[in-house]
């Protein structure tokens, strides 16, 4: 298991981690989600040892990172920015690089880069050195380094930036099959929440640099507002009267007329528009949105709704 | 050392020398092209006077002025390199550490860069007709242990560059400084001695030019000339690659 244990970083006065603590086990894909800014990508970087962290200590299988770096035999990692391989050599060159440089070499490696080449769909560029590849290519380049060696634990720091639908739909594909066959363990950070929805077993939302949600997507769902109620009059409410025609778990925002309501469940509108028909009040506009994921995730943010 | 990561950094080598074959060529032709125009640039003044053993002395510096840019530049240009390129933070990945890694790159570089100098000493010997009796085991015996206190130096210039990332020119200075090094006389024991691979410049020169017997002692001074800069620099590179961690500058370019 890898688990991150209250862990804190900060530069000069500016706090990037803060008592962040969570846990990856093998088999099981981890989504590390936050807005730019959040701590996603310190974490990451922390766990592979690419930063020194203030406090709080990261342990692989009860060991500490910091006592020793064999455990990084056990890690893959794709790092943001296409900064994985090296640009001169073809994609099995640089898989089979990365992984003598953790010291995994022979038949099985060999056989193992062959499949997965394979699988990414990178057969019909064998010869192409990565400066050559697209920008897609260049990711599942790094991600065929990553799963050279089929490392217990796999980091991927913003795989989905700049893929293509059918690429994403691969990459998804990938780690889903690498966590139940091979058993391999996914943090995957990302602002992709449709990317996520699809693949993780469990989500830790960060918001700068501090826990702010860490369970099931289910149950991180089931904290997401569904809808959003859009209501613009000719003449401001008063709040005292809004606050009362909402019930349950709701997030109002008044913006002198316009009125804006976040809430989980139909009938919690009802209130409010039966108020609106008994009083006559004629509204300029009127709309009731149904949230993606997406904004259903930017509005659990915005709240900083602490778990 | 390890050797799996040395034979691994070997056929990092040879795959990039095979695909880039015209750029593996033209840098050979291009330290050829440089010395014949130093050789011939200083032939007719060298020869006015009667002194054959000079140009003799130029040939071998340029050999030992190629191999000791090399290997300082093993730590550095790959570093530097591979932070443009863009997987400097992969390497630090690596489970024997990011210094064993370098070491290893260094030695297989250094062992290229001596197949590398043989081919050039032999073109230029043959165009130039200044052959030298060189006894090539002793020859690169020397090299290869005057290089360590290179490495050591390319280990510090390599922490400057973690922090503070164009160093570039300090790079091109210390080339040009190389070309003083090679040709400074640190032995018997003097105050050259202590600079990084005069020793091994020396010692090369008085069994190559003079055709003397190896001096243990002379030996000795080089190995320990050679440590001494190693730990220096593995020291140094640690303590400003934690500061890098430390401040997230890693791969930053």
């Amino acid at each position: 298991m890898l688990a991150v244990k209250e862990l804190c970083k900060s530069y000069a006065t500016e706090s990037a981690l803060s008592n962040v603590s969570f846990s990856l086990n093998r088999g099981e894909v981890v989504a590390l989600l936050g807005a730019n800014g959040s701590g996603k990508t310190t974490t990451v970087q922390s766990i592979c040892r690419l930063i020194e962290w203030d406090q709080g200590e990261i342990f692989i299988d009860n060991v500490d990172t910091r006592r020793s770096s064999a455990f990084l035999k056990q890690i893959g990692a794709v790092l943001g920015g296409c900064r994985n391989t090296n640009w001169r050599l073809t994609a099995k060159q640089n898989a089979d690089y990365f992984a003598r440089l953790r010291g995994f070499s022979g038949a099985s490696i060999r056989q193992n880069i062959e499949t997965l080449h394979t699988a990414l769909g990178l057969d019909e560029h064998a010869k192409k050195e990565v400066m050559k590849l697209s920008t897609g290519n260049k990711q599942k380049a790094a991600l065929l380094c990553a799963l050279s060696y089929s490392p217990d634990f796999v980091l991927l720091d913003e795989p989905t930036l700049g893929l293509d639908f059918n690429t994403v739909n691969d990459l998804q594909r990938i780690i889903k099959d690498r966590a139940e066959v091979a058993e391999q363990g996914f943090l995957v950070t990302s602002h992709d929440l449709g990317f996520i929805d699809k693949i993780c077993d469990r989500v830790v939302v960060l918001d700068h640099g501090k826990l702010l949600f860490e369970g099931s997507l289910d149950t991180l769902k089931a904290k997401l507002f569904k809808y959003e109620l859009t209501i613009e009059l000719n003449q401001p409410l008063e709040m005292t009267i809004l606050n009362k025609l909402w019930t349950g778990r709701f997030d109002l925002h008044v913006d002198q007329r316009t009125i804006k309501v976040n809430y989980g469940s139909p009938d919690q509108s009802l209130m409010m528009l039966h108020y609106l028909h008994e009083n006559n009040i004629q509204p300029v506009q009127l709309k009731i949105d149904s949230l993606s994921m997406e904004k259903a995730y930017q509005t659990l943010v915005q709240q900083k709704e602490v778990k | 050392m390890n050797i799996h990561l040395f034979v691994n950094e070997l056929r990092l080598q040879w795959h990039e020398m095979r695909q880039y074959w015209f750029e593996t060529f033209s840098s050979l032709f291009f330290l050829i092209g440089i010395f014949l125009g130093l050789f011939y640039g200083i032939k007719g003044f060298v020869l006015e006077q009667g002194d054959g053993q000079s140009l003799d002395g130029l040939v071998l510096g340029f050999l030992l002025w190629t191999f000791a840019t090399g290997a300082y530049g093993s730590v550095t240009k790959s570093l530097i390199e591979d932070t443009q390129k863009g997987y400097i933070e992969q390497l630090f990945l690596c489970p024997n550490g990011f210094i064993s890694l370098m070491l290893c790159r260094s030695l297989s570089e250094n062992l290229v860069g001596l197949v590398m100098l043989t081919i050039i000493a032999y073109i230029v010997m043959a165009i130039t007709g200044n052959w030298l009796t060189i006894n090539f085991a002793y020859f690169y015996g020397i090299l290869l242990l005057a290089a360590p206190s290179l490495v050591g130096f390319g280990l510090m210039i390599s922490g400057l560059a973690l922090l503070f990332k164009r160093v570039e020119t300090v790079g091109a200075m210390l080339n040009l400084a190389f070309m003083g090094l090679v040709a400074l006389d640190g032995l018997p024991l003097n105050i050259f001695t202590f600079l990084p691979f005069v020793p091994g410049a020396s010692l090369a020169r008085d069994v190559v030019l003079d055709q003397s017997a190896l001096r243990l002692d002379y030996l000795l001074i080089v190995i320990a000339n050679s440590l001494v800069y190693l730990t220096i620099g593995i020291y140094m590179f640690r303590a400003f690659e934690k500061q890098a961690k430390k401040r997230n500058l890693i791969g930053q370019y």
